[in-house]
């Protein structure tokens, strides 16, 4: 329980720290970690992701097509709600807390056990700054493009199959897929996208600076939680997400309109 | 009686021991043990002393000082010591600049001009030098690399932590090019050595 309301204080505080060294992103070596940080997260899964984002869509449409025994209409209200709004940005997610998460979670409690992040506040360099704030900022804007990239593709690999499953042509799904996609799909995306992105480098940075304890043995115990309560937080983030666009806001004052 | 750079004093269940170094000389501090060693070097790069330590730095007592005040001192020490490594996942380079391009001083045409010129006193090729990770430094490139990056900071007290520390015979004739390159671009900084050994 103390444990908890430590990780519940300590992510609080980091957030408020980020969120206040925001303009000290300009500062030339933090600009370069995040720049670095957008190249690992964003640019080298970008290959990685091809095929299964692909799969993704070609495996909802194979099953829920057949099951429901769906007409255009339906397939591409799939393709959008569940592939594009939901399934999209969970596997871009998943792919940044399994490269990104556990690379920045161990980076983290590697320097921080073997006195790196000492030696760098003995230099005047602050941790939130330097470390923390690049990681942060590159993981969200990394975690935006990488979830449109797997958007794109799953889409593309479910309009490509339908129409071996169903009688219209790929043309007539994707001009209908245009006709039903609104702004509030990119929108939905892109903030749940950097929240996302946020929760998960946040989450990984912090277990990494408080690794619990200074032995080597720690860096697997700090991946292991890290990965964990990241996974977590996408979940709850998702969970949140859908309960206000698909269920009803403020207590029923307002009702979502899908 | 001339002016001290460092006086400082501990009192712990084990040892008590009390040390200072005049100001504008150099001074071989010798301590009884590592866990010692580490106390004097924390307290002089953090500008403060822990219960039962007492540590004054240019005439100013560190437990009476403000944050700022602090800080004003810690920018006037600079340590080549393993508790100060280097930074395992940037290059030499980055390493040397990461302080002044943060701080935003001194310029990085200056910090590489003096890099080039310390370590060319070594006898070091500085292009290669720089490109290379700590990994793949030997002891000395990595003590080298620490001693630049701290000159970059023009400190008025620098201090040697077991500088001799893992580094072969041969190794251990170029640590006297370390005061000579520091006495060069600081004639009136203090230099102190720390060790836990005392001299032959």
């Amino acid at each position: 329980m103390l444990q908890a309301l430590r990780e519940i204080e300590g992510g609080i505080q980091l957030s408020l720290n980020v969120a206040v060294r925001a303009p000290r992103l300009a500062v030339p070596p933090i600009f370069e970690s995040f720049l670095r940080q957008v190249y690992f997260t964003g640019v080298t899964a970008a290959t990685g992701v091809v095929l299964r984002a692909c799969l993704l869509g070609v495996i909802i449409i194979a099953v829920l097509m057949d099951m429901l025994d769906a007409d255009v209409d339906l397939a591409v209200k799939i393709l959008l709600l569940l592939v594009f709004r939901e399934l999209g940005p969970l596997a871009a997610a998943a792919v940044v807390i399994l490269r990104t998460g556990t690379a920045v979670s161990a980076e983290m409690a590697m320097m921080r056990i073997s006195g790196q992040t000492r030696a760098l506040r003995y230099l005047g360099i602050d941790l939130y700054d330097y470390l923390v704030l690049p990681r942060v900022a590159g993981v969200m804007l990394a975690t935006a493009v990488l979830t449109f990239y797997v958007q794109f593709l799953a889409v593309l690999g479910g309009l490509a199959l339908s129409p071996f499953i169903i009688e219209a042509t790929f043309t007539e799904l994707a001009g209908r897929l245009f006709e039903l996609f609104t702004p509030v799909d990119f929108y939905y995306s892109v903030i749940k996208s950097l929240l996302f992105g946020y929760a998960v480098a946040a989450c990984c940075c912090w277990h990494g600076l408080n690794p619990p304890d200074l032995t080597q043995n720690a860096v697997p115990k700090v991946v292991t939680r890290a990965v964990m309560q990241s996974a977590m937080l996408v979940l709850l983030i998702n969970a949140v997400f859908a309960y206000v666009v698909f269920g009803i806001l403020f207590f029923g004052l307002v009702k979502a309109n899908v | 009686m001339s002016e001290l750079a460092l006086r400082y004093r501990r009192k712990s269940a084990r040892h008590e021991i009390e040390l200072s170094a005049p100001k504008g000389g150099v001074t071989r501090l010798h301590v009884p043990d590592e866990d010692a060693k580490a106390h004097l070097v924390t307290a002089m790069l953090k500008a403060r002393c822990e219960p039962g330590e007492e540590l004054e730095l240019f005439g100013e007592a560190a437990s009476t000082l403000a944050p700022a005040g602090r800080a004003r001192l810690r920018a006037k020490v600079g340590a080549v010591s393993p508790i100060v490594g280097l930074v395992a996942n940037l290059n030499a380079w980055e390493n040397i600049a990461l302080p002044a391009a943060y701080h935003g001083r001194p310029t990085l045409e200056q910090v590489a001009e003096l890099a080039r010129a310390v370590l060319g006193a070594f006898g070091a090729d500085a292009a290669a030098f720089f490109a290379r990770l700590p990994e793949e430094l030997g002891v000395l490139e990595r003590k080298l690399a620490s001693f630049v990056r701290s000159l970059v900071a023009a400190p008025q007290l620098m201090i040697f932590d077991a500088l001799e520390d893992g580094l072969s015979r041969a190794e251990c004739l170029h640590t006297a090019r370390f005061e000579a390159e520091y006495r060069a671009r600081a004639p009136q900084g203090t230099l102190v050595y720390v060790d836990t050994r005392e001299e032959a």
